[in-house]
């Protein structure tokens, strides 16, 4: 039975892993649902970095609008407070032009509820910024108002804004903007009025198709420039949470290969003897490397599962981009191999005249 | 099954220790021809293992030759040696070695697929040589489920998975009882009368009688009894060297000697200075061993040389 060089041939030591996994199945399954944890907190960071860079990105996309009029130095009406002359509207030379009221104010639920902090938006009835409602309808009289959904309050439900006493008709939804903070939406007249005490001020004008040159102490932003300057506030929050997913990485590499390393260690022996009957190296680091794999992949697999109960769980909406369930997979089998390669330096270097040493 | 002879011609090795070298094999040579069980005999420590690790390939020995048949393996290198493991050595381990989370067929099996072999095949193979070893009702225990004796069978029987000309066994009967023992003894014989070459090393004494040739790796002249006598070293003359072998115990009547180390490097270590009535040479003798340092007169000296049974019975149990 002559034998002859193998190649890279993965089906050749499939057998020699799956048994080694079978054989130390408590250690793996632990270090499994460890690094699944591990892979799930990873999961649903990326889903928080992921939602606080769309939230503003579909709140913005709502509105309508092609241009954002604001007064001259205000970079972003979420962001900043934003006021000029309700007779600015008419200086602002577009065909399709809706002034809005943006503000912050609180909403309260009955008696003795506490308020919650929303943005206040008000509207022209059927212009640009008008709310798309989910459910009910978007206000059309003064006393109405309709809210984003994750406030939690019904329509038909009354509630207080500035002791003003309205009705929900509506509501919406995707319509937050730094971190979960939900949008109310009022008619124009009595937003002004709630805001600033006047129909006088308005806080930006929405501009839909071409726009013509704006008057002094006027400029105009486009929405993705709004999306970005609303983001800023945030940064802060995103580079803690890239750091805690980076830390992640790391912690999630020290478990597999630790892990990895450990098995090299116990099979020391078995890879000398392996070693001195001819198996060529390549043969037994692919077996290695195959154990890295399929533990990152089976914690991965796990995370997934974990995620979807986890997620719920966290104070601020979390949506995982269907990217993150190819790309940490793919990761997860990089940083494995990365983190395994301790483990199979010490296969590279075992000697195989260890296989005529120790006792039984 | 490639035939050999094998022929093993001045071999040495020598390991630089701390500084210092030592060589378990020192210009050893012999045969073994097809069909030939040749028994490597010695104490623990006296360079079996050292070299079966040369004849296996896996140890490149410091000089001397290793032939068998046409091949000369002290001249491969890398993959030649490979390619030599994987189809011309079958290697029977002390202590089993048997990888525990593969089943007895699979342990036999898996290095014949790792080394290239198709895996229905290699599972063939696997069946058959349990068969031969009179385990064929235990190809899926685990090494865990199994005596001791079936753990060397299945050793034996992964040994021969490619069907070897030549099968090295170290201590095969290390770990075993008689009755085990036996089996494996009975084993090796039939194994031999395929025309296979069989090396055992071992320090047990049952094998001796199915050899077809023994060697010893420890002299046997080094236990024949030497007469007590008296013996003169002029100042500098060497007693005896580092790393030959050790027969001799000597006690100081007159003059002094001084005990020195030979590095690796050619320098030389100081260990001990020694006058009348004190003695050196001693542990060489009692366990075998090469001796560990050199010793010279250092003026002239008149030294008792003792064979190391008279030593112990007349010096050391008198003091």
């Amino acid at each position: 039975m002559g034998g002859h060089p193998p190649g890279i041939e993965s089906h050749r030591m499939i057998l020699l892993t799956f048994r080694d996994l079978v054989y130390r199945k408590t250690r793996f399954i632990v270090v499994t649902v460890l690094g699944a944890v591990v892979f799930a907190l990873l999961f649903v960071m990326t889903g928080l970095v992921n939602q606080f860079n769309l939230e503003p990105a579909e709140t913005v996309e709502q509105f309508g609008a092609d241009q954002w009029v604001l007064p001259e130095g205000v970079s972003a009406p979420f962001t900043s407070v934003s006021v000029m002359p309700a007779a600015a509207l008419g200086a602002v030379d577009a065909a399709t032009k809706s002034p809005v009221v943006i503000t912050r104010s609180s909403v309260a639920q009955g008696d003795g509820e506490a308020p919650e902090e929303v943005v206040l938006v008000g509207f022209e009835p059927g212009g640009l910024g008008a709310p798309q409602v989910v459910e009910g309808r978007a206000p059309e009289v003064e006393g109405e108002v309709s809210l984003d959904r994750t406030l939690g309050i019904d329509v038909g439900t009354e509630v207080t804004m500035s002791s003003e006493p309205l009705n929900v008709v509506g509501l919406t939804d995707d319509t937050t903007v730094l971190a979960g903070i939900p949008f109310a939406f009022l008619v124009l007249p009595e937003a002004q009025m709630l805001a600033f005490t006047t129909t006088e001020v308005i806080g930006a004008v929405l501009v839909s198709g071409e726009l013509g040159p704006l008057p002094e102490g006027l400029a105009s932003v486009s929405p993705d420039e709004v999306v970005a300057q609303t983001l800023q506030p945030l940064d802060g929050a995103i580079a803690s949470i890239d750091l805690v997913r980076a830390l992640l990485w790391v912690v999630a590499a020290i478990i597999v290969g630790a892990v990895v390393y450990l098995s090299a260690l116990d099979r020391q022996r078995d890879f000398a003897v392996l070693k001195a009957v001819g198996t060529p190296n390549s043969s037994l680091l692919g077996s290695l490397a195959l154990q890295a794999v399929l533990i990152a992949l089976g914690a991965v697999a796990l995370a997934a599962i974990i995620q979807i109960f986890l997620a719920p769980r966290f104070p601020l909406p979390v949506t995982v981009p269907v990217r993150a369930f190819w790309q940490l997979p793919l990761l997860a089998v990089l940083m494995a191999l990365a983190a395994g390669a301790i483990g199979m330096r010490k296969v590279l270097r075992s000697d195989p005249s260890q296989a005529f040493s120790g006792a039984a | 099954m490639t035939i050999g002879p094998l022929k093993v011609r001045d071999l040495v090795v020598e390991f630089i220790h701390d500084g210092y070298a030592i060589r378990p094999l020192d210009g050893l040579s012999f045969g073994v021809e097809p069909g030939e069980l040749v028994v490597l005999l010695g104490p623990s420590g006296c360079g079996k293992t050292t070299l079966l690790s040369c004849l296996g390939g896996i140890l490149t020995p410091t000089s001397g030759s290793i032939r068998m048949g046409e091949l000369d393996v002290t001249k491969m290198k890398g993959k030649q040696l490979d390619a030599y493991r994987r189809n011309d050595i079958g290697f029977v381990f002390q202590a089993f070695n048997l990888i525990p989370s593969l089943t007895a067929r699979e342990n036999i099996a898996v290095p014949l697929i790792l080394t290239g072999h198709g895996r229905t095949a290699s599972f063939a193979r696997a069946d058959e040589l349990l068969e031969q070893v009179g385990l064929g009702d235990r190809g899926g225990h685990l090494p865990s489920k199994l005596s001791g004796g079936q753990m060397q069978r299945v050793a034996v029987a992964r040994g021969l998975g490619h069907n070897p000309p030549l099968l090295l066994a170290d201590e095969p009967t290390a770990n075993l009882d008689h009755i085990q023992a036996e089996a494996i003894i009975r084993l090796l014989q039939t194994l031999r009368d395929d025309g296979r070459m069989i090396v055992v090393s071992t320090h047990d004494s049952r094998l001796v009688p199915i050899a077809d040739r023994i060697v010893h790796m420890v002299p046997p002249d080094q236990h024949e009894e030497r007469p007590t006598h008296d013996v003169t070293f002029a100042a500098g003359e060497s007693i005896f060297e580092q790393g030959d072998s050790a027969q001799l115990v000597y006690v100081i009547k007159s003059g002094e000697v001084d005990v020195i180390r030979i590095l690796a490097d050619g320098g030389e270590e100081p260990l001990n200075r020694l006058g009348p009535d004190q003695y050196f040479g001693e542990l060489g003798p009692f366990l075998g061993f090469p001796r560990s340092a050199s010793v010279r007169a250092r003026g002239d000296v008149v030294l008792t040389a003792y064979s190391a049974r008279v030593f112990r019975e007349k010096v050391l149990h008198k003091t």
